[in-house]
């Protein structure tokens, strides 16, 4: 148990549980997360991440849809008396200015400056991405669901150009089957007159 | 200077693009049919792209329909997309009894243009069989098949190259049309080199190359829409890599399915996961540098130096920053002595910038080396006010 002292109260973190794995024991900070008033989180002035706008759109929707399942990773900082953000800057952005809480929960980490670049690094960059071609079977299973392509758009963070390509099952050549061949020309000698 | 048909004299002539009353593929098949009539060998160079799938095609029926034999050749620079060599095989299955096989699985050097400590990659490099991205080919050519002692490189510095594979492949030949798929209105200033001298008879669509053989492009007038149409019409099968890119909104124009790690291609690496997601895997463990190619590909700073890095006054610094740094010193000394016959201006350390950060020891991306245009333009107008 971690006692912190706050401008706004004393918070208690409780110890992360403990499993085993294969390659030794392994904290699990996510079931010691607390709520905090949201003034008291700060950003890192370091995280190289950026979200463009649909996608913060999306982030919101996801939030509103799914609820807030990833609490803000942060450590606290004695000297600015702030628990400042290691993973999460975009959510914390969506709770405080898009959905206006009061609160965030939030899992406070015990890293040293260095430690906490490296897992802002660590959290951003080992994710996925989607295959293209799974994602356009995903997108036309949907549109098969009955869902319109703006619906589909607005619930996958895509613009409707993206919809549509994604969904054409047919391929490129499709595209220009209607086309005329075009006329031929050859090379052919004629003098200079300039 | 000579015309093209050998006149000389005091008259200028030009070559001028005419237009005939006939369509691009009606023409081409007329241009095929030539070749078939005046070469006993024949053999079409294919990418696994559009154009010589179906340039491949159209020669492969007009093979079938005389009996003949044609050889489809294909240089496997290894590092390719899987879909490049599903599109090869599929070639080398249409006509089976017409095509004579010349998958060449062959080590030469490639540069690698996203990684500065291995600045050279070498397809099916002997003793790696291990981590090579595909098994070789059951029925591809393994072993040079010409005479090693007459094996002609172009540069020494930089070994025995893409190009030199293909050069000594078609001297190994002789009395043999080499089609190739290239359009003018892709590669205009090939093409005007091309079309500068027939290659044979007043074919100003062919090159003249050793041992009576020529190059010759009969898909030289097709524009784009020509070929996905041929593509539609006859139902062939195409790379999947152009409805992913298509699908990922890029511009039809700007796929490419060559090697993904030189450096014209390399930019292929960023979305090569979200394409085929074990190339990559493969690629990953297989050459250096792929994850930076994937992360920074189309970065702006990193790999392609449009953006000047916030630590540096000017291009010049930059250059001067990254030559001190360079890695290689096997390779250095060739951009210290390209370099040093360059002026010094933003506009061209710009350039310099490029080529170290690409590692295009090669000069393959050369060097624009003139006054800075920017420069000139600020001095008119003082000048003028």
């Amino acid at each position: 148990m971690r006692k912190i002292e706050t401008s706004l109260g004393t918070y208690e973190i409780p110890d992360a549980p403990i499993i085993k794995t294969k390659k030794g024991d392994l904290k699990l900070p996510a079931l010691s997360a607390i709520l905090v008033p949201i003034e008291l989180v700060q950003a890192n002035n370091y995280n190289p991440n950026h979200v463009d706008d649909n996608n913060m759109k999306l982030l919101e929707l996801s939030i509103l849809e799914n609820g807030f399942a990833f609490p803000v990773v942060t450590v606290w900082d004695p000297d600015i008396e702030k628990f400042v953000i290691v993973d999460g800057f975009h959510r914390y952005q969506i709770m405080r200015d898009y959905l206006q809480v009061k609160q965030l929960p939030i899992v406070v980490l015990e890293h040293d400056i260095s430690q906490r670049l490296a897992a802002t690094v660590q959290f951003n960059r080992a994710r996925g991405v989607h295959q293209v071609d799974l994602m356009g079977d995903l997108v036309r299973s949907l549109f098969e669901q009955g869902q319109d392509d703006e619906e589909i758009a607005k619930q996958l963070g895509m613009d409707i150009e993206e919809v549509f390509r994604l969904k054409q099952v047919t391929g490129i050549a499709e595209l220009f089957k209607n086309q005329m061949y075009s006329r031929a020309w050859e090379m052919q000698e004629v003098e200079d007159i300039g | 200077m000579n015309s093209p048909n050998g006149k000389r004299g005091w008259m200028q002539y030009m070559l001028k693009q005419v237009y005939i009353n006939k369509t691009v593929l009606e023409a081409a098949k007329e241009r095929i049919s030539k070749v078939f009539d005046d070469f006993p060998n024949i053999c079409v160079s294919i990418s696994g792209g559009k154009d010589s799938t179906v340039l491949a095609h159209l020669t492969l029926t007009e093979a079938h329909k005389r009996n003949r034999k044609v050889g489809l050749f294909f240089l496997d620079e290894e590092v390719v997309y899987e879909s490049t060599i599903k599109q090869i095989r599929y070639l080398m299955n249409l006509y089976p009894e017409n095509t004579i096989n010349l998958w060449f699985q062959i080590p030469f050097n490639l540069t690698n243009a996203t990684c500065l400590s291995e600045t050279q990659f070498i397809p099916w490099e002997p003793g790696k069989a291990k981590i090579w991205m595909r098994h070789k080919e059951p029925d591809s050519i393994q072993h040079y098949p010409w005479d090693k002692e007459k094996m002609t490189i172009r540069d020494k510095n930089k070994g025995f190259g893409f190009y030199d594979a293909i050069e000594n492949f078609e001297n190994s030949r002789e009395n043999t049309a080499f089609l190739v798929g290239l359009r003018a209105t892709e590669s205009p200033n090939r093409w005007r080199a091309v079309s500068r001298n027939p290659g044979h008879k007043d074919w100003f669509w062919s090159t003249k190359m050793k041992n009576g053989n020529i190059s010759a492009y009969p898909l030289y007038d097709w524009n784009f829409h020509d070929i996905w149409k041929y593509i539609y019409d006859n139902n062939l099968k195409y790379s999947k890599i152009y409805d992913y890119m298509y699908k990922k909104g890029m511009g039809l124009q700007e796929i490419r399915v060559s090697s993904l790690i030189h450096e014209k291609s390399f930019k292929a690496l960023v979305e090569l996961p979200e394409f085929e997601p074990k190339t990559y895997d493969r690629l990953l463990k297989r050459a250096k540098g792929i994850q930076v190619g994937h992360i920074y590909g189309k970065n702006n700073e990193i790999l392609r130096a449009r953006k000047l890095p916030k630590n540096f006054k000017n291009w010049m610094e930059y250059r001067d920053f990254l030559m001190d740094t360079y890695p290689d010193p096997s390779k250095k000394w060739i951009f210290e002595k390209r370099f040093k016959n360059h002026l010094n201006n933003n506009y061209v350390a710009r350039q310099q910038c490029r080529q170290l950060l690409l590692n295009d020891y090669e000069n393959n991306l050369p060097v624009d080396n003139k006054p800075d245009p920017r420069e000139e333009t600020i001095k008119k107008w003082r000048e003028l006010l």
